[in-house]
């Protein structure tokens, strides 16, 4: 994977650096508190935080019930009313349980009170597929939560950003729900010490190219870095763009290459159909940028289906380095 | 069958045109695009090119005639075509009736089973391009329908626009072009009162204010400046707004140099030369009109100015024009034939793209005259189509300074083309406003 | 020896200016429904509301003895327990009628009225929505070290929603200062409560989450006042919370659209005898904290600030169109 740090620069996996990030922050403010499922002793289901407890103890690490619903309205009552709650859903997929406190209440309460209250809390979901986990274990469903205006959809791709971005959700007065890809807890990159903010809805262009755009999120960022890698040895030159922020999105980095390369491929984990993918196409084709558009655009999502068991229908359900490369190269020769 | 020779429409309002000269003698052989007649319009003076190769016969209207638009004054014949008696419409004359439609009533309606739109052309549809083929092709002025498509199914992608434009001749605006000396043309209309000093736009001329001329009546002195590179002034090389600007005043000062005061008025481009002009000289103006004046915001359609002044020929020049006007119908394809006949020196379009890229770096209005206008003390208001393409009216609404503004509903780029009754009513007000004796 | 105090608590326990607002509120609480429906009637008002009347006893027996830092949740039949958590009816009718100086700027409306700054963290649309969030303001105010208490107001209905059992069992799990206050008026929407709920009693419930649980007549002012005095008692003192279920019963629909195809015109009459008002004003007469021109007095204020509110309302600005996505996000 890319993201190699020189060996001089600190070096940190994805989970140490979110949780490197929970205890800044709960050292810096006393309101900061961790609610979530065997998130304590356990130290989670991902590790992720993994001896919190015994730096912070029960009363700011707490272990919640088997109440994703109660859990999660506890986390916004709380945020309501002073107190800054990290909440960590064990699966993604659990926030399903809990829809009704996410997209019901945190998200609204502010403009339903006319302005007049905050609901600062910090949702951590592991998302994703490769584990073998199967059908309700491994979804991709950021998507969803870019529908419902009050709330703020991150993606972290390096543990740079995924530090940066829980220290950022923390200093951001709404509810911002970060999804952690499971593939990418043990994954090693450079993470600078001390607290610093990655800038919520900002998408960052990690390689630059000519021939293609490829805007990918999370775990899909580094197989496209991959497929652009490849595709450079046969003369293609793709740019690549680290989506970061589904909600609020970045339309003017994403529109800026376009304009560049005239071509635009998306890929994502989620389903293809309704998702990120369809989102950044209409928003290109609605656009200036769509005068620039040398190709019809290209989605790569997730297969027509819930996430299968077996190992090679779970890798061929989602976008990987050989599909990528396979679409961007159809793209650029004009197959399609 | 010999080919017919009409009077063509050649401006919006027209229904007569004064035949001005014949450039080829009765009995004699011309080619088909060759120069064959000038008419005069109460507009414009422009050249009609021949329908046809042949020789020339039935010569119907003389110069100084009045004729009717679309009535048939000559035929040419083929080589070897035999001349007899003229065909019988040729007979149609000067004062001829115009040509008799059937006005139906408003309250009939063509029966259902006359077709009302042509069935779809299946060669219409089957062209597939890109966006950014489209985008290239509407930029460079040329029909998609010129170049192959290399992609899927024949699509025409932008490359395959690229690779056309290399192959196809150099156009004459990107010609090398040699720099002339001299001062502004310069001329006068005499009247009672100040005169009105008249700056023209980006690719127009003086003749330009022939309608808005017509319009103030024959009272109203005038003095009309072609600027550099445009009309009857030499071609001259630029740098920038500032050097252009320097010449302007130059031209402006040798010829209001027998007047206290004048009145100022200015087109676009023009509009921001008389801008720059009344900062300098305010002294001297006794009033200033700005027809979408330029300088005042950096949005421009520059698409539109490099393809006026990348045309060749009228069917290029054509779609652009069009942009001019607060709707595409207001323009016809004999108004770009005559507006194409002045255009017709490749080293004039040449001057003139150089311009473009000295005054509109990148598509953007590279100056900024918002300050002068600010400055500026003597009467002043601007007039602005609402439906103009070519700068936004906008720039007016967002500018600070003692000036009036009428938005032109109906108008686009050019008003004082599109209403000139109502522009020189306008301009007239300001002036009259101006002359009374304090 | 001193003979025994028979008053009832209320009376025994509040100063009688207490008492004579309390009668105020309640007065307020039933006019300013009367006025909503009919301004909701006269066209003014748009959307539906749901009217608590017949309940006020419940809304402002419950909210005696909180302060402004005291939070409650509310539920959609959340008028009364607005007004007595301390809400002015004027804002309250200028959200009714969509205006900008309303308690949510125009954006909430009847379902989502809330005054924050009096602890009133708002009615909520949604069954059991407010059940985890006042567990949550109940956990703000142990963790930040307050003697706070939070008032988790809902309706019978929603104890049959899993957020209730979610919610009861962490708040006794962590012995957070939450008392859970079932206004029990026997419907949710036409469904009954012998219809739908297993137990007898709501507060049968409390038992399975280890919590004190009382039901008592929700139209007896003093009762219900006796009740939470307890429960807010424990809570305070770190004891964990309470479930308190107030019997009582709501005259009209359950909101504007209802056609009472459910309820007997007889059942309605004689809960309409148990005027929860009526009766608190007779007891404050009968132990002299009034006199009858005293509660006269009271009725009338009530009316003079619902006409002053309802004026204020209508010659109160709309929001601007043009900032229909104001307040989704903070403004930076």
């Amino acid at each position: 994977m890319n993201a190699q740090a020189p060996t001089d620069l600190r070096t940190l996996s994805y989970a140490e650096a979110i949780r490197e990030a929970m205890a800044i922050a709960m050292e810096a403010d006393p309101t900061v508190i961790l609610m979530g499922e065997d998130i304590g002793v356990y130290g989670g289901a991902f590790q992720v935080t993994l001896d919190l407890i015994d730096r912070f103890g029960p009363d700011r690490v707490m272990d919640t019930p088997i109440s994703e619903l109660g859990g999660a309205g506890v986390a916004v009552g709380a945020a309501l009313t002073g107190l800054k709650p990290i909440f960590e859903f064990q699966f993604s997929d659990f926030a399903m349980l809990a829809m009704e406190q996410i997209v019901n209440q945190a998200a609204k309460l502010r403009y339903m009170l006319g302005g007049e209250a905050s609901v600062p809390v910090v949702f951590r979901l592991p998302a994703g597929s490769g584990t073998g986990a199967a059908a309700q274990h491994s979804q991709s469903i950021e998507a969803w939560f870019g529908h419902v205006p009050g709330l703020k959809v991150l993606q972290p791709a390096t543990p740079e950003d995924a530090k940066g971005m829980l220290l950022a959700a923390l200093a951001d007065p709404d509810p911002v729900m970060i999804f952690e890809h499971k593939l990418l807890y043990k994954m090693k990159g450079h993470v600078p010490a001390g607290s610093y903010l990655t800038p919520i809805g900002k998408a960052l262009l990690r390689r630059a190219g000519t021939d293609v755009t490829i805007v990918a999120g999370s775990i899909m960022l580094h197989r496209a870095l991959e497929a652009a890698e490849k595709l450079a040895a046969e003369g293609i030159s793709a740019e690549v763009i680290d989506l970061r922020s589904i909600r609020p999105i970045d339309h003017e980095t994403i529109l800026a290459s376009v304009r560049k390369t005239g071509r635009l491929m998306v890929v994502y984990e989620g389903v293809k159909a309704f998702g990120v993918g369809a989102e950044i196409s209409a928003m290109v084709a609605e656009s200036d940028a769509f005068d620039y558009l040398d190709a019809p655009i290209l989605r790569l999502g997730g297969a027509d289906a819930p996430v299968p068991y077996n190992p090679d229908l779970e890798r061929a359900s989602v976008p990987q380095v050989d599909t990528i490369e396979a679409a961007a190269r159809r793209l650029v020769r004009r197959e399609v | 069958m010999p080919v017919e020779v009409i009077l063509p429409k050649v401006d919006m309002d027209m229904t007569h045109g004064t035949l001005a000269v014949w450039h080829v003698a009765e009995g004699e052989m011309v080619q088909k695009g060759a120069a064959l007649f000038d008419i005069e319009t109460d507009k414009a003076a422009m050249e009609v090119e021949a329908p046809a190769s042949g020789s020339l016969h039935h010569i119907t209207a003389q110069p100084g005639d009045k004729v009717a638009v679309g009535t048939i004054v000559a035929w040419l014949y083929a080589k070897d075509e035999a001349v007899g008696a003229a065909p019988l419409t040729a007979a149609a004359k000067q004062d001829a009736p115009p040509p008799v439609t059937v006005a139906l009533p408003a309250d009939i309606t063509p029966p259902l089973s006359a077709p009302s739109f042509p069935p779809p052309q299946a060669e219409a549809l089957a062209q597939r391009a890109t966006p950014s083929a489209r985008h290239a092709a509407r930029s460079a002025g040329i029909a998609l329908e010129r170049v192959r498509g290399s992609g899927p199914l024949g699509r025409v992608q932008r490359d395959d626009v690229t690779a056309f434009l290399q192959s196809a001749p150099q156009t004459p605006a990107t010609a090398p072009w040699v720099p002339q000396s001299g001062p502004l043309h310069i001329s006068r209309r005499k009247g009672q009162g100040l005169p009105l000093v008249l700056f023209h736009g980006f690719t127009a001329d003086s003749q330009s204010w022939a309608p808005l001329e017509k319009a103030l009546g024959p009272q109203q002195p005038l003095i009309r400046i072609d600027l550099p590179g445009h009309g009857k002034s030499p071609r001259r090389r630029i740098a920038g707004f500032a050097e252009l600007a320097r010449m302007v005043v130059e031209a402006f000062d040798e010829a209001t140099r027998e007047h206290d005061k004048v009145h100022l008025l200015g087109h676009s481009l023009g509009g921001a030369m008389a801008l720059a002009l009344a900062d300098i000289r305010g002294r001297k103006l006794a009033s200033l009109s700005l027809i979408s004046p330029a300088g005042l915001g950096p949005e421009v359609d520059a698409d539109a100015l490099a393809g006026i002044v990348r045309a060749s020929r009228a069917e290029s020049l054509a779609p652009w024009l069009r942009r001019l006007t607060a709707t595409p119908d207001g323009i016809s394809d004999d108004y770009a034939r005559a507006a194409m006949a002045p255009r017709k020196d490749p080293a004039m379009r040449a001057a003139q793209a150089d311009m473009t890229a000295a005054l509109f770096p990148d598509g953007v209005q590279a100056f900024d005259l918002r300050p002068a206008l600010q400055r500026i003390e003597a009467p002043t208001q601007i007039l602005w189509g609402r439906q103009d393409h070519i700068l936004p009216y906008r720039h007016a609404l967002a500018a600070d300074g003692d000036f009036a503004i009428h938005l032109l509903k109906g108008a686009g780029h050019i008003p004082q083309i599109e209403c000139p009754d109502r522009v020189a009513r306008i301009v007239q007000r300001l002036i009259a406003g101006c002359d009374a004796p304090v | 020896m001193t003979l025994p105090d028979n008053r009832p608590f209320a009376i025994r326990h509040f100063a009688p200016a207490a008492l004579r607002e309390a009668l105020k509120k309640m007065y307020l609480i039933r006019r300013f429904e009367e006025g909503a429906e009919d301004s909701y009637m006269r066209g003014l008002i748009h959307g539906t509301m749901h009217l608590s009347i017949g309940q006020e006893a419940s809304a402002m027996a419950t909210c005696m003895e909180l302060t402004d830092n005291d939070k409650i949740t509310s539920t959609h039949r959340g008028h009364g327990h607005c007004i007595a958590k301390g809400a002015e009816v004027g804002r309250m009718f200028a959200e009714f009628f969509g205006k900008e100086t309303g308690y949510c700027h125009g954006r909430g409306g009847s379902m989502h009225i809330a005054d924050v700054k009096t602890g009133n963290l708002g009615a909520n649309g949604i069954v059991g929505g407010g059940l985890p969030i006042a567990v949550g303001a109940a956990l703000s105010a142990k963790r930040l070290g307050k003697s706070d208490v939070t008032v988790c107001f809902f309706g019978d209905g929603a104890n049959n929603e899993g957020a209730f059992h979610e919610a009861l069992n962490m708040a006794a799990v962590w012995k957070l200062p939450v008392i859970f206050v079932c206004e029990n008026n026997g419907y949710g929407m036409s469904t009954s409560t012998a219809r739908s709920t297993a137990v007898t009693h709501i507060a049968d419930r409390a038992a399975a989450y280890a919590m004190p649980g009382v039901t008592v007549d929700g139209n007896d002012f003093s009762a219900v006042a006796f009740a939470m005095h307890t429960a807010i008692a424990r809570a305070r003192a770190g004891e964990g919370p309470s479930l308190v279920e107030n019997l009582t019963y709501r005259w009209r629909g359950h909101s504007k659209s209802d056609r009472n195809r459910y309820r007997s015109k007889d059942e309605i009459e004689d809960w309409m005898t148990r005027d929860p008002i009526a009766r608190f004003r007779a007891e404050l007469i009968a132990h002299g904290i009034l006199d009858e021109a005293g509660a006269e007095a009271v009725a009338a204020e009530a009316i003079a600030d619902v006409q002053a509110g309802i004026e204020f309302a209508r010659s109160s600005t709309a929001p601007s169109i043009s900032e229909v996505t104001r307040y989704v996000y903070a403004e930076v």
